[in-house]
């Protein structure tokens, strides 16, 4: 091909020309394509540790616990293929760097068995020589900061204090990942549990089934919890593990995903833009080439190969980028190829197109250099008549006429704009409402700030205590349960807080507070999952008892994928609720935390396990990182935009500048036309943008609510001021920067015979 | 050798809205090898249009054009374009050079584009540019030119690949004096070594340069007549037109 070397040439010495505007393009397009395969890992990472864990340790599709060792022949059950355990469990508290922790112990044999064996990832497996030797599962062991060899102390219920020596770390599919899945696990030898939990009748038996099709395993806990009845205390199936596992990395893809599909197409019309733009600016050029002996076919190819080319490196960049960042964070494994090479081919083939259409237009380019090119009919538009009815300066009216001669790029000007704002504003409301999160806990369901449980000490002596506070407003005793659902392979977990005589002010966003014994409010996720509307009763079984409660409201439920059903205390049989276990304190507003929290240490002399509300924002704090780093891709997009949109609007104007200084415009006033021209697209697409993003965010974050499990009623726009100072900013950045080259035009001597 | 240009009954009729303008009526024009045709005319003649047409620029509205005694108005637009890259040069009034390229590069891009080897390129360009006086001005880019040199590197890219015709639209229309006559000399010199060439232009001195000139008047010919050779150097020697 004797034209490739020439078209080479060719393509070397524009992009040596235009450096920045190609660093711009390739940028924009590397930040997207990192956006979304960092989305798609996340997505696909959500349900990929716990594939791979199941795969690598044979788990069991479904486990069950009960107060005693299973009596009846649960490997009969249809669909069972093995069971394993029962293993003997019992909870304990971790104490560590002044930290309590929740546990389970689970005794384990030494030699690990055949289904749900857990995988050791660091040191060896339980040793009888070693009794005092523990295996804690990773994201427990993460979470405690415990390293091969080190020591932990745990308390067993009855306040006894053992020391247990880290001797291995393993990944387990048994159950999800610490602190989602509380409590945490830790595997050692029989023989050590019986020492550090002498009684029976405080521990639970754990076993697993493992089915032959896994779908089954609604059916098989069915006959479960008929079989055990009032024995079983818990029943969960691998769906609740694999959600559980994916819990926190879902919101933060989605976000993401959102941001890299608009993003993909505002990044393809900025693409298109800047190579239409460039592709105008070079009519005379590619006439030249044509005069020489380019063909048609062979312009066309030129300007694919040029601009796509931009493209694709920015495709290869993000890719590089994308893969790297998810490894360094998730580990090399974690990205999934399928979705990166997916992600690949489909920025590619976006980016081939958008550059495709405006070089099949230089392509036809006519040959003959000499005639300007289609010079903009200067058809004054009806704003343009309105600015000269205004009595606007003149330089104001010619801008205003100039803004809308070329109505498509004038279109995707503004529109290249509109989106990028849109998603800067959609980010800004996340922000607002993650900031919401912080600044009303009790609009996400934490009215209590502390949540007191009684150690060592008597649960009266606890409230005493408590109540006695001077900074504590409030007190509602309360208790966690588990309840069986009718038809439901698994538990959930029922929230007894609060009576029906001072009910615990849940934020209600549908429907009313429960008021009474037997009236219940749920999370959306609750809700769902029963298949239940506000105003349905649903009957539920506590420990073999019955709860009949009527859902009388929905209320904003961060926890548990919104799958909890809240209650009055007294709505719970009294064995379930006396003595409560734990107490909810509302502290009074300006109240400090940790300091009431340290208080009520200290007076109950370490007897009061008091812990303060992990509030939901602050687990989703990286999602302010990923906010940032998305305003400033789209930040990019916005500015590649700007420049085609002023580097159009000067190639406009290089007749017409020589004829307006003629006409006896001064340079500024020139200038000020340049300006307005480019200035008055600006304005028009971030208010559009803006405008778009404010009306849109709530509903958008209602919904990923909704779908969450949160329920609708979390979202929250951008506060008016936030988004007045960003659109100023935007403007003002975007004018700055069109005034660069305006200026220099202006003052450029021009010469009318220039083209 | 066989003629090198020849057209019969070239016609060109644009479309402005729905009123045909008609710029180029019925014009037969046979140009030999190694002739030196300047066409003149008012603004309007059509004189340029027959000079893009003849490179095939611009399409014909009917009629025949024949090069190198092939016919090739009936060539498609990319057939035109291979034909360009060896028989036909281009030198504009805007000398349209490829603004990012450096001169050298550009005296290079047809040798490139008609399948010389680089090394070859770079030859043809060393010789072509020190032929024009260039040399030093390999690396500059076009804007750092004058007007003279920035025509004197087109006609060096014009005749990068020794075409059989060079077509010359107003080389000197956007030339001063001294500028104009530097190129005359040029052009004047590839003539001399047997170059055909078809020259536009409205300037008489720029045209009795010619050994032949053709009068265009609202899109025919007028007039068609070999101009005496010139004696002296002076200028003034103007051709009346009727």
């Amino acid at each position: 091909m004797s034209a490739s070397l020439a078209g080479s040439r060719w393509i070397r010495a524009d992009l040596r020309a235009r450096k920045g505007q190609a660093v711009l393009t390739v940028l924009t397009v590397a930040g997207i394509v990192a956006a979304l395969i960092t989305a798609a890992t996340l997505l696909e990472d959500g349900t990929n540790p716990w594939r791979t864990l199941f795969a690598q340790t044979d788990g069991a599709h479904v486990w069950l616990h009960t107060k005693d060792s299973p009596q009846v022949a649960l490997g009969g059950i249809d669909g069972v293929t093995q069971t394993v355990g029962p293993y003997r469990s019992a909870p304990v508290t971790v104490a560590q760097d002044g930290k309590k922790e929740p546990a389970s112990l689970r005794a384990m044999p030494a030699t690990p068995p055949q289904v749900a064996h857990p995988v050791v990832a660091e040191g060896r497996w339980l040793d009888p020589a070693q009794p005092d030797g523990a295996v804690v599962e990773r994201s427990f062991a993460a979470s405690l900061g415990l390293r091969i060899g080190a020591s932990f102390t745990i308390i067993a219920i009855s306040g006894e204090r053992h020391t247990l020596y880290v001797r291995g770390i393993a990944d387990s599919a048994d159950q999800g990942f610490y602190p989602e899945w509380t409590p945490g696990l830790a595997y050692v030898l029989p023989i050590m549990l019986d020492r550090i939990e002498p009684m029976l009748g405080r521990s639970e038996w754990v076993t697993g089934l493992r089915l032959a099709d896994p779908e089954a395993s609604q059916v098989v806990s069915q006959r479960v919890v008929v079989m055990l009845e009032d024995r079983l205390q818990r029943v969960y199936t691998w769906r609740e593990v694999r959600a559980a596992m994916e819990l926190d990395n879902r919101l933060l893809g989605t976000l993401l995903a959102l941001f890299g599909v608009v993003g993909l197409v505002a990044a393809a019309l900025a693409l298109a833009n800047a190579a239409g733009g460039r592709v105008l600016g070079q009519l005379r050029d590619l006439a030249t080439l044509k005069s020489m002996g380019f063909t048609r076919g062979q312009i066309a190819l030129l300007l694919l190969v040029e601009h796509g080319a931009l493209g694709l490196l920015g495709v290869a960049i993000g890719a590089l980028a994308g893969w790297g960042v998810m490894a360094a964070m998730l580990g090399a494994t974690s990205v999934a190829p399928i979705p990166v090479l997916a992600i690949v081919a489909g920025t590619a083939l976006t980016v081939l197109a958008a550059v495709g259409v405006p070089a099949l237009r230089g392509g036809r380019t006519p040959p003959i250099p000499d005639v300007p090119t289609a010079p903009p009919r200067g058809r004054l538009s009806r704003l343009a008549r309105l600015a000269l009815l205004v009595r606007l300066p003149p330089a104001l009216v010619l801008g205003t006429r100039d803004a809308f001669t070329r109505r498509v790029p004038a279109f995707l000007t503004a529109f290249g704009l509109a989106v990028p704002m849109m998603m800067i504003t959609i980010g800004l409301g996340v922000w607002a409402t993650l900031d919401n999160f912080l600044a009303h806990p009790e609009q996400v369901g934490q009215h209590a700030g502390l949540y007191a449980r009684p150690g060592k000490i008597e649960a009266a002596e606890a409230e005493r205590l408590v109540r006695a506070d001077k900074d504590v407003a409030a007190v509602y005793p309360g208790t966690d349960v588990n309840a069986l659902a009718p038809g439901e392979a698994r538990s959930v977990r029922v929230r007894a807080i609060g009576s029906s005589t001072q009910p615990y002010p849940f934020p209600v966003v549908e429907g009313r507070e429960y008021g009474r014994q037997g009236e219940a409010v749920a999370g959306q996720g609750l809700l769902d999952l029963l298949g239940v509307r506000i105003g349905d009763r649903v009957r539920l079984t506590v420990g073999g008892t019955p709860l009949i409660v009527r859902i009388v409201g929905r209320t904003v439920e961060p926890e548990q994928d919104g799958e909890v059903l809240s209650v009055g205390l007294d709505s719970l049989a009294a064995k379930d609720s006396v003595p409560p276990e734990f107490y909810a304190l509302a502290l009074k507003p300006g109240a400090d935390p940790s300091e009431v929290r340290g208080r009520l240490l200290a007076e109950s002399k370490e007897g009061l396990d008091v812990q303060a509300a992990v509030n939901p924002a602050d687990r989703l704090a990286i999602i302010r990182v990923v906010i940032v780093a998305l305003i400033a891709v789209l930040t990019l997009i916005g500015l590649a935009n700007l420049l085609t949109a002023s580097a159009l609007g000067l190639r406009d104007h290089a007749f017409d500048l020589a004829v307006l200084k003629a006409m006896g415009l001064t340079p500024r006033q020139v200038m000020a036309t340049l300006v307005t021209g480019t200035g008055l697209l600006v304005v028009l697409g971030i208010g559009v943008g803006a405008a778009a993003g404010v009306s849109v965010v709530t509903g958008l974050i209602d919904l990923q609510g909704h779908t969450s499990g949160v329920g609708a009623g979390i979202g929250r726009a951008p506060s008016p001021l936030t988004v007045t100072v960003t659109v100023l900013v935007a403007v003002g950045t975007a004018l700055a920067v069109a005034l660069i080259p305006a200026r220099r035009a202006a003052r450029a001597q021009v010469p009318v015979t220039s083209r | 050798m066989s003629t090198v240009v020849k057209t019969v009954n070239l016609v060109k009729i644009y479309q402005d809205g729905a009123v045909p303008v008609p710029a180029v009526r019925g014009v037969d024009l046979q140009v030999e090898p190694g002739e030196f045709v300047a066409i003149m005319g008012p603004s309007g003649s059509g004189k340029s249009t027959l000079v893009h047409m003849l490179g095939g620029l611009d399409t014909r509205t009917s009629g025949e054009i024949w090069l190198d005694g092939k016919r090739v108005d009936t060539l498609s637009e990319s057939a035109w374009a291979l034909l360009r890259r060896k028989r036909i040069g281009f030198v504009f009034q805007f000398f349209n050079l490829v603004a990012n390229m450096t001169v050298g590069d550009n005296v290079e891009l047809p040798a490139l584009l008609s399948g010389a080897s680089p090394k070859v390129a770079r030859e043809r360009r060393e010789s072509l540019l020190a032929a024009l006086n260039l040399t030093d001005r390999a690396e500059a880019a076009p804007a750092q030119l004058s007007g003279g040199e920035q025509q004197r590197v087109a006609l060096a890219r014009a005749l990068a690949n020794e075409p059989s015709l060079l077509l010359a639209d107003e080389p000197t229309g956007n030339l001063d004096s001294r500028n104009t006559r530097d190129v005359l000399r040029l052009l004047g010199e590839v003539h001399k070594e047997g170059q055909t060439i078809v020259m536009v232009t409205h300037d008489a001195r720029v045209a009795s340069l010619a050994d032949r000139l053709v009068s265009l008047f609202d899109g025919e010919i007028v007039d068609d007549g070999r101009i005496a050779r010139r004696r002296t150097r002076t200028a003034g020697e103007v051709i009346d037109l009727r």
